[in-house]
């Protein structure tokens, strides 16, 4: 059985969010760019991992919700 | 010949951008840096086991693909690295540290001796009570 999120968890989920995007965004820039193979190489592996982090935050909000109380308590 | 393509994508894309490949490589380790910092503070502020949990395992992959990076950069000499501590300084360091660990170790014998050793005997020796209440048995 789940407790449910607090308000405060859920912002550092959704901020979280927002660095997991901009950080795959940021490794497409590298990789666009990148002319080293080992830079190239690690940041394409780094989006991947960016968006599975990401999935992995909206999961937990997705989870979270039939739970999460309807009124302030 | 692969190269030379690569060299004239990467001058072509360097004439639209202010930002060479070591600036924008540089901005994801400051974030990824960053990001673990911000995932163990909300780690450490979560109440939910399951949030927790998540956080605790984000900021784990964070760290290695930091410690991932900053090695091909490394490889690619595109960080300069602090130099060594001096010999002496390490010296100095350990002395004082040395004196430090003794005073504690003198102390905690000193407040809590007759506790350590009864808590390393407990259950053995019951009947002994103890002189004074210690808040390290609660």
């Amino acid at each position: 059985m789940i407790q449910p999120m607090t308000a405060k968890e859920l912002e550092y989920v959704a901020d979280s969010m927002s660095n997991e995007d901009l950080l795959m965004k940021q490794c497409a820039a590298v990789v666009a760019v990148s002319t080293t193979p080992a830079i190239r190489e690690c940041c394409s592996q780094m989006i991947q991992m960016h968006q599975q982090h990401y999935d992995s935050l909206m999961h937990a909000i997705q989870h979270h919700q039939q739970i999460a109380p309807t009124q302030p308590q | 010949m692969q190269q030379q393509q690569q060299q004239q994508q990467q001058q072509a894309q360097q004439s639209q951008s202010i930002l060479n490949e070591e600036d924008l490589v540089s901005t994801v380790l400051a974030d990824l840096k960053r990001v673990v910092r911000e995932y163990a503070t909300a780690a450490t502020e979560s109440t939910c086991p399951d949030i927790r949990q998540l956080f605790t395992k984000l900021l784990h992959n964070t760290l290695s693909a930091q410690g991932q990076l900053f090695q091909a950069m490394q490889q690619s000499n595109m960080y300069n690295a602090a130099s060594p501590a001096l010999r002496q300084e390490l010296d100095k360091q350990m002395q004082q540290y040395q004196q430090t660990a003794q005073k504690t170790r003198q102390l905690l014998q000193q407040k809590l001796g007759g506790a350590l050793q009864q808590n390393a005997m407990i259950g053995a020796m019951n009947q002994q009570s103890p002189q004074q209440q210690q808040p390290i048995y609660m």
